[in-house]
């Protein structure tokens, strides 16, 4: 340990283990410690079930439960897009050679107490029961027109400048109603909130693209789920980092980040001392230089059957749109099964998740609750979200932020490349990966 | 495309730092031997893929080394997820690189249940005929593991002896054992890797 690093990375949340490899990746000497005594941190996939209950002060789990270490229990819900940044950086990385995935087989939203099918193309957006005839016209017209626009050739516009106009303004003019609007941009464009109304209408398109790009990869979602449970990927970009050179410790107690003329020159672990020039870190190490900005809750709820009305679909998501619910942030519902080898044969795991609005959070996602039936467990926990207040240019301390209520990887990922930019001054360089061992046969 | 898929065998190396994992992966890849003093520990080595063939059958063998995580932390584990063989890898000088491997063989049955286990002695060439770990010591081991262990191997990754015969070997043991893994493959139908999508016309790439 008593070595000169260009950077230490503290924590093994997938942020820092992303960052960890991308460094290692681009050349940079790279020291990776947790203080934990496994990989993950928060990202980990809790094993066995033992572990799980013990962790939130349960009672063992009985014997209906199946064996312990068939379990892998995620904390923070979250699919990949199949389109999305993720798989891109698992893909240029290689570190997708680590891991299978499932396709997420059902796409929900709520709408009036019950759930239905997410549309996303013409056929569907026909024979989808969340609106009216006339209503199905226009909300055709609109997804045309989405699919159809280029965004360097005018002529695709349909004289409607999507960079010089709202997301509104775009909705209106294809006379879309309140409820259409509100799928779409909650399910499709999957925006937690209703800031994005104002926001240019070209963002909004791109998100919708994205969705249906993902769609169109792997199947009957646009979501890509890891089997084993997320807790595979920090581990696969840890990886990637250790074969670039990255040195790992696990178990290894951080008591100090050292400052010279207000920037970093090093940890300090008991008695022992690593130099480096750089700390990239999550919240946790680092409390004075980061704000709450708000709370996420998560329940986890393990059952011995699929959720209703999603034609028992071995995996799920459900979006509750805010204002369905009179909130002013959306209510996520996912579901897993022992098809992804994380939980016991014949056994399924829903989490339901949202930011916290009120005094009760356990109150609001009582309608996420409500839709899953008979629940044998639940698991309360309520985070804090942090943000860093030190973006690092003085002190080349980079600290990533929490990991938000949304349930895909989108915003984890612009966090991680902003912060990589931030503390290298350049973009990633994809081109930099060489990963031609074992791939022989291209 | 219609091209005959040989199945893929993940095979992984577990022991401790320095007992030679890395010179056995670059033996069995590349046919070559650095010394440690010409070297830095594992950098850049990572898996990859030999054909085997016996009795008709083809088989692909996919070493995989452990990017030298063991050096200070632990090895993560989802380097034993879909493991079909462990070969457990220690040094004939070194009795406690031998006394260790219970610990990785506990590991290897609790991520890696169905994998088949293999014992190696390797830096054969340093001992001779007089070695710290002796057979019966290595016979002993087997049995405490309920023979949990196919076959044992002495390699030399200095001289190369033994180490294309023990790989040879275990593509054998994995070819006689299809059984179980096509009923893996029959649970592991609808799982897939994520691979780059043909794009003809991405915009990125101007070639």
């Amino acid at each position: 340990m008593d070595e000169e690093y260009d950077a230490i990375v503290l924590g093994t949340g997938l942020k820092e283990c992303i960052l960890s490899g991308m460094l290692s990746v681009s050349g940079k000497k790279v020291l990776h410690i947790d203080r934990n005594q496994y990989y993950g941190g928060e990202c980990a996939s809790i094993t066995p079930l033992e572990e799980l209950f013990s962790r939130f002060g349960a009672p063992p789990p009985d014997e209906a439960y199946g064996r312990g270490r068939d379990w892998n229990v995620d904390l923070i819900p979250k699919f990949l897009m199949a389109h999305g940044l993720l798989v891109k950086l698992l893909i240029h990385t290689g570190v997708t050679k680590y891991l299978e995935f499932k396709s997420v087989e059902g796409s929900y939203v709520y709408k009036g107490g019950k759930i239905s099918k997410v549309p996303v193309d013409q056929k569907e957006a026909l024979a989808s029961d969340l609106m009216g005839m006339f209503e199905k016209r226009r909300f055709r017209n609109f997804l045309i027109f989405v699919q159809d626009i280029k965004e360097d050739d005018p002529k695709t516009w349909k004289d409607l400048d999507p960079f010089n106009t709202t997301t509104q303004q775009l909705y209106t003019k294809f006379g879309l109603d309140k409820n259409t609007q509100d799928f779409t941009g909650h399910a499709l464009a999957l925006y937690r909130d209703d800031e994005y109304l104002n926001d240019p209408a070209i963002q909004t398109i791109r998100k919708i693209k994205l969705y249906s790009d993902s769609l169109a990869r792997y199947g009957k979602s646009p979501y890509l789920y890891p089997m084993y449970g997320l807790g595979e990927l920090p581990q696969g970009f840890a990886r990637l980092s250790a074969i670039y050179g990255g040195t790992y410790m696990l178990d290894k107690p951080v008591d100090e980040i050292v400052l010279e003329h207000g920037h970093v020159i090093g940890i300090r672990s008991g008695e022992e001392i690593a130099r480096c020039k750089q700390v990239y870190c999550d919240p946790s190490y680092v409390p004075d230089r980061v704000k709450k900005t708000g709370q996420v809750i998560r329940c986890i709820c393990l059952m011995d059957h699929p959720i209703p009305n999603t034609k028992d679909a071995l995996s799920t998501q459900i979006i509750i749109p805010q204002k369905q619910v009179n909130r002013k942030s959306d209510i996520y519902v996912s579901q897993v099964s022992y098809t992804h080898q994380v939980a016991a044969k014949g056994w399924f795991i829903a989490m339901v998740s949202t930011t916290v609005e009120t005094d009760n959070p356990e109150q609001e996602i009582k309608p996420g609750l409500d839709l899953l039936g008979p629940i044998k467990k639940t698991f309360v926990t309520i985070s804090d979200y942090f943000e860093a207040t030190d973006l690092g240019s003085e002190s080349q301390i980079f600290i990533s932020a929490s990991y938000d209520a949304t349930t895909h990887f989108e915003t984890t990922c612009t966090d991680v490349l902003d912060i990589f930019k931030r503390g290298t001054g350049e973009e990633f360089d994809f081109s930099k990966v060489k990963h031609d061992l074992g791939d022989e046969e291209q | 495309m219609a091209t005959v898929k040989i199945p893929e065998q993940k095979v992984i190396l577990c022991g401790e730092f320095g007992v030679g994992k890395s010179s056995l992966f670059r033996r069995y890849a590349f046919n070559t031997f650095v010394a440690s003093n010409n070297r830095k520990s594992t950098l850049g080595l990572d898996h990859i893929n030999k054909e085997y063939s016996s009795g008709g059958k083809r088989i692909k063998l996919q070493l995989w080394d452990t990017g030298g995580m063991e050096r200070v932390a632990s090895i993560t584990s989802s380097y034993y997820k879909f493991a079909e063989a462990a070969i457990l890898v220690f040094s004939l000088d070194n009795p406690a690189s031998f006394h260790v491997l219970s610990q990785h063989l506990l590991d290897v049955v609790t991520y890696a249940e169905n994998a088949k286990i293999f014992l190696c002695g390797n830096k054969f060439d340093l001992v001779g005929q007089d070695p710290q770990v002796t057979d019966a010591d290595m016979d002993n081991f087997c049995e405490q593991c309920h023979n949990l262990i196919s076959v044992t191997y002495k390699t030399s990754c200095k001289t190369g002896e033994g180490v294309d015969e023990m790989f040879a070997d275990i593509a054998q043991h994995l070819i006689t054992s299809n059984r179980s893994r096509l009923e893996l493959q029959a649970l592991e139908e609808l799982s897939f890797k994520v691979t780059p999508q043909d794009e003809p016309a991405d915009p990125t790439c101007l070639c």
